[in-house]
């Protein structure tokens, strides 16, 4: 099955080839950042040189490295597989969307191995799984590529936060992810990146959603050089309800770019999109976000709403929140602001003896905090604080 | 405590204040009535530094020092209060946060210690409690969601804590009811000693039912044309502002 999938990728992206800034998903990021990378294998690291604990899931170049799991404590609850050993096409299933982009399809056709990772029916997990990402190589310009597949059966509640570590010279990595989120299944998946390195990140996360799901997507993104990412959720079932909060801080000359997706395919289902980006510098934000509304989709209650905070008059935002409604009793919002930190504000604050400053740096904290108290995993949320800290002071 | 000699201050080229003299003394409790648009509130915004505001002549003396090139945050350091019309609304800095942050950049410049959380909390209790309002109040964002008067009383809520030399309360009364009127009349009631000075911009009397003035100052187009005492409000109530210009 994998072999045909990655055949059929392989022809996509031949056929064509990286995508052009036509494309209304890749109109305000080149593709040609990334075509000088091209795939190598890379060099095997020894696991035991990163720091994990019994609560850590560690990818090395993004194989699951199955050593780790003997001390993994949730292991009862897991079952794993080689993706090679899945016949089942609905497994491998994944939108129009991302089946039609050639960047997906070179993700699909590039990587070396994957898992399909399987929490157990009703399996509760009391603290976090935490993933560690560690992305290594010694030669320069070097893609990797990652695709691992998550599923959660009916009734589990799992909580994962997702770490990624780049180590060695600039790479380019290229992250697929599928997650299947069973009925009555809830699932936080809070996602850090604070990059040291210069790392090109590019990846595609499609959530397959059943009935009465809950699903929170926090993400902080902090320092990528470049960095896309494509969320897709399919509400495919009554009842579920997706909330995605993110938070960018970008400076320099960083690009970033969110595109995010959520389908919703049947009644009574909830949705909430908030993204916010700070940028300084140079830096550029693209925010591509949309909510379809299926027709039949009736009582749909959704919101999207992107705000940035520009501290520089060179850096700059792109925002384009969509909706698209084909059912006539919805509830649907969007909104999106762009602009800089309020002079009445800043009087108000110094006007009480606060430095200006100080009380530059309290407005940017609570324009983050907005975003970050909405965040469903706590660990999530003093992480981002930490980080929100270091990178108004640095 | 200030002293204001032939201030003159425009916005967008536009003259709004045409030379201003007034002295308030320590102790005493000064009101400045006027017209809409006679400068009243631009006066306010000079006085705390707007650097919205351009100042084109004159001099503004706090104590012993000239403030008239100071930044913001050093004429409040140096005991200048501001009581906005209309405060912003801050979402996302806590008012325990910011109360703490303010109070602590005053105790700094003043050569204290920093206030420790424990005690800042017990300090600003004390106050709310005189307030009538709730201990959640410090968890809220500044003026987020705060009704008209909630808003006037965190005002004065910051005025009592940071404890200022001048306190410039501009139409601090505006849109309160009869009960908020009163409790924020506590409040300044409370602040002013014979060490601080107050100055009240307004268009009514009745604040001024439960402030009395020591002096009194009547502004027309960018000037104090007329000083008196309490009178002088009774005869704007009765007469408005018309008989000055005769």
């Amino acid at each position: 099955m994998i072999d045909i999938l990655k055949k059929t990728s392989s022809d996509f992206f031949n056929k064509q080839g990286y995508p052009s800034k036509k494309l209304e998903n890749w109109k305000f990021t080149s593709s040609k950042n990334l075509i000088k990378f091209v795939k190598q294998d890379s060099p095997d690291i020894v696991s035991r040189k990163i720091k994990t604990d019994e609560s850590t899931l560690l990818f090395i170049n993004g194989k699951l490295c199955l050593d780790t799991l003997e001390n993994f404590k949730f292991k009862d609850n897991l079952e794993i597989q080689d993706l090679v050993n899945i016949n089942d096409e609905n497994v491998f299933a994944f939108s129009n969307t991302f089946s039609n982009d050639a960047m997906f399809n070179l993700g699909m056709s590039d990587f070396e191995s994957g898992h399909y990772i399987k929490f157990k029916k009703n399996t509760t997990l009391e603290n976090p799984v935490k993933i560690i990402n560690f992305f290594g190589n010694n030669s320069s310009d070097c893609r990797i590529t990652s695709f691992n597949i998550f599923h959660f059966e009916e009734g589990s509640q799992v909580s994962i936060i997702e770490k990624d570590i780049n180590e060695g010279t600039p790479s380019f990595n290229l992250k697929l992810n599928k997650f299947i989120c069973d009925d009555a299944s809830n699932l936080k998946f809070g996602k850090y990146i604070e990059e040291k390195s210069d790392c090109h990140l590019l990846s595609y996360s499609y959530y397959e959603v059943g009935k009465d799901v809950c699903l929170n997507i926090d993400s902080m993104n902090k320092n990528s050089i470049f960095s896309k990412e494509f969320i897709e959720i399919d509400l495919n079932n009554t009842g579920s309800d997706a909330k995605v909060n993110i938070l960018n801080l970008v400076k320099n000359e960083q690009h970033l770019d969110n595109n995010i997706l959520i389908n919703h395919n049947a009644e009574h289902c909830t949705s909430f999109q908030h993204v916010r980006n700070i940028l300084d510098n140079k830096s550029t934000a693209v925010f591509n976000g949309k909510v379809i509304v299926a027709e039949g989709a009736q009582h749909t209650d959704s919101n999207q709403s992107n705000k940035n905070l520009l501290l520089s008059l060179d850096s700059t935002a792109f925002s384009n929140p969509q909706l698209e409604i084909y059912a006539d009793d919805v509830s649907c919002g969007h909104g999106s602001t762009t602009g800089a930190l309020d002079e009445n504000s800043i009087f108000y604050l110094r006007a009480r003896g606060i430095d200006q400053s100080s009380a530059q740096k309290m407005l940017i904290k609570a324009f983050a905090k907005e975003v970050i108290d909405e965040f469903s995993l706590s660990s999530v949320q003093d992480i981002s604080e930490i980080a929100l800290d270091s990178w108004i002071n640095g | 405590m200030i002293k204001i000699e032939n201030l003159k201050a425009s916005i967008d080229d536009k003259d709004i204040l045409k030379g201003i003299n007034l002295e308030i003394p320590a102790g005493e409790v000064h009101v400045i009535m006027g017209r809409n648009g006679s400068g009243k509130s631009t006066l306010a915004n000079v006085i705390a530094g707007n650097e919205t505001y351009e100042v084109d002549g004159g001099n503004i003396t706090m104590e012993t020092t000239d403030i008239t090139e100071m930044s913001i945050e050093n004429r409040a350091l140096e005991g200048i209060f501001l009581c906005f019309q209309y405060p912003v609304a801050i979402p996302g800095v806590s008012m325990a946060y910011f109360l703490r942050s303010a109070l602590n950049a005053h105790r700094k410049y003043q050569g204290k210690e920093e206030m420790d959380a424990l005690e800042f909390l017990n300090k600003a209790k004390a106050i709310l409690s005189e307030l009538g309002l709730d201990d959640s109040f410090l968890k809220r964002s500044i003026n987020d969601g705060f009704s008209g008067g909630e808003k006037k009383k965190s005002e004065i809520l910051q005025l009592l804590t940071i404890n200022p030399k001048l306190a410039v309360l501009d139409e601090t009364d505006s849109g309160l009811d009869v009960d908020a009127l009163r409790t924020v009349a506590k409040g300044v009631n409370k602040f002013k000693n014979e060490n601080n000075s107050v100055l009240i911009i307004t268009h009514y009397q009745r604040l001024l039912d439960y402030i009395k003035p020591d002096v009194v100052h009547l502004m027309i187009d960018g000037k104090i044309v007329k000083t008196g005492d309490m009178s002088l409000v009774e005869k704007v109530e009765k007469d408005g502002y018309s008989w000055l210009e005769k």
